[in-house]
């Protein structure tokens, strides 16, 4: 099945690939990462296995007569080095078996997997039967009797594998070694090669094929998902699966939306979660913005998507303003033309910071905290949207046209370091550009100017001023910039009270994956945006912070509506650039 | 000569006709100016009679039965016919939906030049007229001449000449009515009844008026404050997300990149505050009035009209200044 | 049902203007092109008629070689081919020019309907597609906001003032101009724009005799300015102001 499929593998980056392998994999970075304890058991059982499998071989060599091991000196000390690993297993599985037969929790599905049990009850009898061993005589016949319960219970279950998810103990140190080392990343198309996205389960590519058979339903991608958390119908875990059957039933030709519904594919924020969370290496953006790319390339987007790619398309822009708009707010913020000659960086305005009146503020206090440092900044006399949407939505032709026109302007421009305070043009154009051989340092502006007034003395007042930070999915989990703005705040006099999911994961605002226009058709309070906002409104603080233009849209959208029917409280934003800022200048 | 069409229905005189009178008069050298006013027997009359008020050389109700109701076949064949026989210098039509339909076919059958959407008149160096006109969608002005042999036939927007600056005669001008040579059989177009959308529906894309109320409002129970107001004004009362995610209104009543999208010729913000889904939903009106006590509010920035105050004072003054 | 479509290219929306140094047309070489809005309202009307009564649509315009690019994306969105009738200057062409050079493209195709927009995003003149119909000899209708064919006849609903309809029947051939918002336009989709490339557009010379029947003397920047009148004073005194203003300046009440 894998040969089949149009080949999507890809070990560029050889470096990022060993080091994951080593720590999702050996190391069990990513099971133990947000499940500590099922994490450690899961951990005990996998060292154990690996402890084992020269045990398993060498009996195996001697049951079969081809050479008898069992009676060397490294043996017997390998044999005791591996009894604590065995009582490691049996206590981890009987904890994973309890945890799915008795605490059940949501994301391992409705029923408990009856396979699952009996493969923790092999495991277990394994385990038991080499503790066994220690106190029978091998020649006994209750020792004889354990030898080959031992043996045919490995037989059984290496029989078992390949029927069942425990495959992934075959397929998931691949697949994550071949998972793209680069969050959400999703190849442009090659229109030379006449590639419009997928259409069909043929078109599915092999890493998407091999994810399929690797998954291992543990449902953190289900959990962690902010569609599904919302009550949506979008479930990542569901997905593959579904894409598991359809390879199965050997339907070539079945189109992938009648597979996983217009609905479910047309729900994801792109907030990367699934991806991220996934311990076995399954990368979800290919599948489903392929599948939106498949629908766009034949006129199939929802309505509201046909409005925003005709702004874009004739605008420039998302919003279809018109841009004397910028031109406005460039000449009103005293904005000069970027020339190297001149200026150390360039400020990416992006099309909400052409357009959105609080975003421009944020931008506002960007720019006077670069005066105030003498940092000389210009911006292109011309800019477009990035094609963030386009491309997350999968209008690739769409998302191309921009591109390359941005580029040509930013070539022609020739700034070293490009600053912008909307994490999806630092994604797009630090990421998506670069795969047409553009290549620009481009910083969020959280992190420049948290490098910027790192001397600064802390100007914290008494008592600190209690806030709380929403990471944008697109800098705390894609960008990995989570760290930075917690200082600044820290810096400028804010205590920050952590809301549930954070830093690198957080809980998306709901405007990600061309869905900040898509609400139309959504029941006021089941938007993510409410229950984000209600997440953060839990954390008790006065203030909330953000550091993305789009989440602060959603958010206070939101908090309107919640406001009407009485339930804002007394919560306010701001945004991390006005909050630094307005305490800067409070120093002098 | 100069030959001004005016335009009316069912007997009642479309108020951009006096317009087009004013541009005429304003025309200077004193040219005499006749009115004429098509329509079936009864109604052309009719209107003819109102026009005769102004001071003009005389009004000619122009007949038939095939020019009621309104068809670009009919009104084109019996102005050619009428044109030939006056022979004026020039021919005026309000900018009206009406003449935008027929006078391009009009100027097309008999070869002269049209100039639409006029603004104004001017004299030039040579003291022959220039017009007017706005392009590129009123970014920028043109100075336009006709070319080519009279008359020239020119449409002038409406609200460019106010309709009371038309002079009005001493004594009433002479009303002639006249039979229009046409043929009926002629006429392709078969038009049925002008109709209005119905009211139960709401379609505020096609509303001419619109009041928008957001979470200055502050409660479901003060909605009657902005009905008074889109009452005062005959507009349809919209609202932002916010409110129509409360229930106070409906959802066919939300302006913006969630709700409607609309272009009405008046567009009232009360307590709204402009959040960027809202403006893209309505930032193709007309005319925008924003009532905020917020003066940094983002409303302001596309508003025609700003009051900065509190709504619950303003609004209900609002509705009185109306109703004097 | 075989239907042309007339496409102006035209300066995008946003396009700062700016005046040549003769003062008689706008500086071109600062200008971005794009179809103009209404009428990329009647291609999508077009290609919805083509979908719901089979035929094909043609789309055609008049201008220099970069009128080829509205073409193929009218082409990448549906239409089967493009007439581009290839004339210079685009600034001394009045609507008696344009409409006849198109008249000349397409009268020996016997198309049953012409669909254009109701006016130009750049001149405004809101004539060509009537001037055109006469030149054909076809029945026409403008502002229009639905189109449905009976057979040998088509029935449309015209938009009048105030909020006013009419349904108007007529024989085809027919010319008819179509009013932003009649339907949802759709976006260029990659195997459009794919297939768009392997479709003909047939180039032809602007036809000889066609005089412009007005001329630009001057162009130049309107002086007033759109700027948020703030109008102050007590609550009363402010009402009133502003019942003045929509009453008088604006004159939408």
């Amino acid at each position: 099945m894998i040969a089949d499929a149009p080949n999507t593998f890809s070990t560029a980056d050889l470096g990022a690939r060993t080091y994951r392998f080593l720590a999702d994999v050996l190391g069990q970075r990513q099971t133990l990462r947000e499940r500590p304890l099922p994490g450690l058991a899961h951990a005990l059982v996998f060292w154990g296995f690996v402890a084992f499998g020269l045990y398993t071989t060498v009996e195996y060599l001697k049951g079969l007569g081809i050479v008898d091991l069992t009676h060397t000196r490294w043996f017997a000390a390998y044999r005791i080095l591996l009894t604590p690993f065995a009582i490691g297993v049996l206590v981890g599985i009987v904890g994973l078996a309890l945890r799915r037969a008795v605490i059940r929790p949501v994301g391992l599905g409705q029923t408990v997997s009856i396979e699952s049990l009996v493969i923790a009850g092999f495991i277990a009898t394994l385990m038991i039967t080499f503790l066994l061993a220690w106190r029978l005589d091998e020649a006994s016949l209750a020792g004889q009797v354990n030898w080959w319960v031992h043996a045919l219970v490995i037989l059984a279950f290496l029989a078992l594998i390949p029927a069942s998810k425990h495959f992934h103990l075959v397929l998931s140190p691949v697949t994550v070694f071949l998972k793209s080392p680069e969050l959400g990343n999703v190849p442009n198309l090659d229109f030379e090669k006449e590639q419009v996205g997928l259409e069909a389960v043929k078109d599915l590519g092999s890493k998407t094929v091999l994810d399929a058979f690797t998954c291992v339903e543990c449902g953190r991608c289900q959990v962690n998902c902010p569609a599904w958390g919302a009550g949506k119908a979008l479930n990542p875990k569901t997905l593959i699966l579904q894409t598991q059957d359809a390879l199965l039933a050997r339907k070539p030709d079945t189109k992938l939306v009648d597979l996983y519904s217009d609905e479910v594919l047309w729900q994801c924020t792109t907030c990367g979660a699934c991806e991220n969370q996934c311990p076995v290496g399954i990368e979800h953006l290919p599948l489903i913005i392929g599948a939106r790319r498949g629908l766009v390339s034949n006129g199939e987007a929802p309505d509201y998507l046909g409005g925003v790619y005709n702004h874009l398309e004739r605008r420039g822009n998302i919003w279809g303003l018109g841009s004397d708009q910028r031109q406005k707010f460039v000449h009103a913020s005293g904005l000069e033309t970027f020339d190297p000659r001149v200026h150390d960086v360039l400020v990416w305005l992006g099309c909400a910071g052409a357009f959105e009146a609080d975003f421009q503020r944020s931008l506002r206090a960007l720019f006077d905290i670069l005066r105030g440092r003498g940092v000389k900044f210009g911006v292109l006399a011309k800019e477009r949207c990035t094609g963030d949407s386009a491309k997350r939505t999968g209008n690739e032709y769409l998302f191309q046209e921009l591109a390359h026109q941005n580029i040509e302007d930013l070539r022609a421009a020739g700034p070293k370091t490009i600053v912008a305070s909307c994490p999806h043009c630092v994604k797009t154009i630090g990421n998506d550009y670069r795969k047409f051989g553009y290549e620009v340092e481009i910083v969020h502006s959280a992190a420049f100017v948290e490098a910027l007034t790192r001397g600064d003395q802390s100007v914290a007042g008494n008592p600190r001023e209690r806030v709380t930070y929403h990471d944008p999915c697109y800098l705390g989990r894609y960008a990995g910039t989570f760290d930075e703005p917690r200082a600044l705040l820290t810096r400028f006099g804010a205590e920050v009270t952590e809301p549930t999911r954070n830093r690198d994961n957080p809980y998306c605002c709901g405007a990600g994956g061309g869905l900040l226009f898509a609400d139309k058709d959504e029941e006021p309070g089941s938007r993510i945006s409410d229950v984000r906002f209600r997440q953060l409104q839990e954390t008790g603080a006065g203030t909330i912070v953000t550091a993305c233009p789009f989440c602060t849209i959603m958010l206070k959208g939101a908090q309107s509506s919640a406001a009407a029917v009485g339930g804002a409280g007394e919560i306010q934003f701001v945004d991390l650039m006005t909050f630094a800022n307005g305490r800067l200048s409070k120093v002098g | 000569m100069i030959l001004v069409v005016a335009e009316q229905r069912g007997g009642t005189l479309n108020r951009a006709s006096w317009e087009t009178i004013a541009a005429a008069q304003h025309i200077p050298g004193g040219v005499p100016i006749v009115v004429a006013v098509l329509g079936g027997s009864g109604g052309a009359t009719t209107a003819a009679a109102q026009l005769a008020a102004a001071a003009v050389h005389e009004v000619v109700a122009v007949e038939h039965p095939s020019l009621e109701p309104y068809t670009a076949d009919g009104f084109t064949a019996a102005l050619q016919s009428l044109i030939g026989q006056l022979n004026p210098t020039s021919v005026l039509f309000p900018h009206t939906y009406q003449t935008r339909d027929f006078v391009p076919k009009l100027a097309a059958r008999l070869d002269r030049a049209l100039l639409t959407d006029v603004t104004g008149t001017k004299p030039s160096d040579d003291g022959a007229l220039v017009f007017v006109r706005p392009m590129f969608q009123g970014k920028l002005t043109a100075d336009v001449r006709p070319q080519g042999p009279a008359p020239h036939l020119v449409t002038f927007q409406i609200g460019s000449y106010r309709p009371d600056a038309a002079a009005r005669g001493s004594s009433p001008a002479p009303v002639k009515t006249v039979a229009a040579t046409l043929d009926g059989a002629s006429v392709r177009q078969r038009p049925d009844q002008p109709y209005q959308e119905a009211r139960q529906a709401v379609d505020l894309s096609q509303a001419e008026r619109i009041v928008s109320v957001g979470r200055g409002i502050k409660g479901q129970e003060h909605l009657s404050v902005a009905q008074a107001l889109a009452d005062a004004l005959k507009a349809e009362l919209a609202a932002s997300r916010p409110i129509c995610d409360a229930g106070w209104l409906p959802m066919e009543r939300q302006v913006g990149s969630s709700g409607q999208t609309v272009a009405p010729k008046l567009y009232v913000a009360l307590g709204i505050s402009g959040a960027i889904q809202h403006l893209v939903g309505m930032k193709g009106s007309n005319v925008i009035v924003a009532i905020n006590k917020d003066p940094d509010a983002p409303i302001f920035e596309v508003a025609d009209y700003g009051i900065v105050g509190d709504l619950f004072e303003v609004v209900p003054a609002l509705v009185k200044a109306l109703n004097e | 049902m075989n239907i042309a479509v007339c496409i102006k290219q035209v300066p995008t929306r946003d396009w700062q203007p700016r005046v040549n140094d003769g003062g008689t047309w706008i500086r071109d070489r600062d200008v971005t092109f794009e179809t103009n809005e209404p009428d990329a309202y009647a291609l999508e009307e077009a290609l919805r008629l083509k979908e719901k009564h089979g035929g094909s649509v043609v789309a055609c315009s008049v201008g220099p070689e970069r009128v080829a690019q509205v073409l193929r994306e009218a082409l990448a969105r549906g239409a089967d081919r493009a007439i581009h009738v290839e004339h210079a200057s685009v600034e001394a062409s009045d609507a008696f020019v344009i409409a006849g050079a198109l008249a000349a493209a397409v009268r020996d195709e016997r198309f049953d309907l012409v669909l254009t927009g109701l006016q130009s995003d750049d001149q405004g003149f809101a004539q060509t597609g009537v001037v055109l119909a006469e030149r054909l000899g076809f029945a026409h209708a403008t502002i229009i906001m639905e189109v449905q064919i009976e057979s040998s006849t088509v029935r449309v609903k015209r938009e009048l003032e105030g909020g006013w309809f009419q349904w108007v029947a007529m024989p085809l051939p027919a010319v008819l101009t179509i009013q932003s918002g009649i339907n949802h336009l759709r976006y260029a989709t990659l195997k459009g724009i794919m297939a768009a490339k392997k479709k003909e557009i047939r180039k032809v010379a602007m036809p000889a005799g066609l005089a412009a029947r007005q001329h630009i003397v001057r162009l130049y920047a309107p002086q007033k300015v759109k700027r948020t009148e703030l109008i102050t004073g007590s609550p009363a005194e402010a009402a009133k102001t502003l019942v003045t203003r929509l009453r008088e300046t604006a004159r939408v009440i």
